[in-house]
């Protein structure tokens, strides 16, 4: 059974502990497969839907809390990643007073550092999603190099995976 | 900005930022083009200048920086009122969307066809999030450059060692990123520069 107020601090915690819209994955992932309420498809799978959906790309969480606790979960998650937004209300204010001790600067250059080593944790979790062989790793080389040409639109790159998915596995 | 649109109605208000994030797929980098698109360039609300003075104040705040984004333009445009209507806009129809997507999913998710193309996209957003990391690496690695060797080998350090220590030793999420503020603070503030020591994660420096 699902704690829905824990459920929705555990989303609160990644959120409030992130910048950017998949540096909360780490902190979920640990806690969601740790409590038993998400299991690891759901992530490669709630992923992949909020790249296919309008929104920031932070959105997929939205599909995470739909995958594993419906729309409660959805409702959840929406709240849990708008809380910490209002916060900037509180940084605009204090913003000025702050930024000039040079401590807060070296703070947030290891901030930043620390959100590179989530996002490289983030593709770890993505490329042991269960399904994920060999050729899924070509897949993904592929798919990095498209991107890096910033030539290829991100939807036709997903479409494409789509497409050498289905010829090789079905 | 004697040429500004009057301020947005309610009504109106909400409808832009729907738009942005309905018309906003594939991240970052298309919402912030449609939000300049509207804000600064059709309706010169805000200039370019007040923009980048919003977007860093984002950058500081913890969670989605596009969502800090909305609030601040919110409260620039209708105050209290401004920020919720553009949080309701630029949330709720993405929101619902994803919702409508992840059912329609859930109700297919058993067919072979639909496993065989997952088994594709999946590995693919994994390509395109090593490129998300490297996006928000560039300036770091820039500043790194400037600064000379030791410290481009400490920032390499620090990535790797956050990110081995979530993976092997499994050590909370929250506890590596206090760790990585803290070595910041220690070794990166501007002013002269302290010698820079190899320390692992997790160590307190009280």
């Amino acid at each position: 059974m699902i704690n829905p107020f824990i459920y929705f601090l555990i989303f609160l915690k990644a959120s409030l502990f992130s910048t950017g819209g998949f540096s909360n994955l780490p902190s979920l992932h640990q806690d969601l497969i740790g409590s038993g309420w998400a299991v690891e498809a759901d992530f490669g799978q709630s992923i992949a839907i909020g790249q296919i959906s309008p929104g920031p790309n932070g959105l997929w969480v939205i599909s995470m809390g739909y995958l594993t606790y419906g729309f409660m979960g959805a409702s959840l998650a929406l709240i849990a990643i708008t809380i910490p937004a209002l916060l900037v209300l509180v940084v605009s204010a204090g913003y000025a007073r702050i930024e000039q001790r040079t401590w807060v600067q070296g703070a947030m250059q290891g901030v930043s550092l620390a959100v590179v080593g989530l996002l490289l944790t983030v593709v770890w979790t993505i490329l042991r999603q269960p399904g994920v062989d060999w050729k899924g790793f070509l897949i993904a080389a592929g798919a990095f190099g498209l991107a890096l040409s910033r030539k290829v639109n991100i939807l036709i790159i997903l479409a494409l995976a789509g497409l050498v998915g289905f010829l090789l596995y079905r | 900005m004697a040429l500004q649109d009057p301020r947005p109605g309610k009504w109106q208000l909400f409808r832009i930022w729907a738009s942005i994030g309905l018309q906003s797929f594939g991240g970052g980098a298309s919402t912030t083009f449609l939000i300049q698109r509207a804000f600064i360039e059709k309706h010169k609300w805000l200039t370019m200048q007040e923009f980048a003075q919003l977007w860093n104040l984002c950058i500081l705040t913890p969670g989605i920086n596009l969502v800090a984004l909305t609030v601040l333009i919110g409260r620039k445009l209708g105050g209290a009122w401004g920020v919720a209507i553009s949080l309701a806009g630029m949330l709720l129809p993405s929101a619902l969307i994803t919702c409508l997507l992840t059912a329609g999913f859930i109700s297919i998710e058993n067919l072979p066809a639909v496993q065989a193309i997952l088994r594709g996209v999946i590995p693919a957003t994994g390509g395109i999030m090593l490129l998300v990391g490297l996006n928000f690496a560039q300036p770091l690695i820039r500043k790194g450059y400037k600064e000379g060797v030791p410290y481009l080998l400490g920032s390499a350090i620090i990535v790797i060692a956050c990110a081995l220590v979530i993976i092997l030793l499994k050590l909370s999420v929250i506890l590596v990123i206090l760790g990585a503020a803290l070595l910041g603070a220690l070794f990166f503030s501007p002013k002269p520069a302290a010698p820079l020591l190899e320390e692992g994660e997790g160590i307190s420096h009280d």
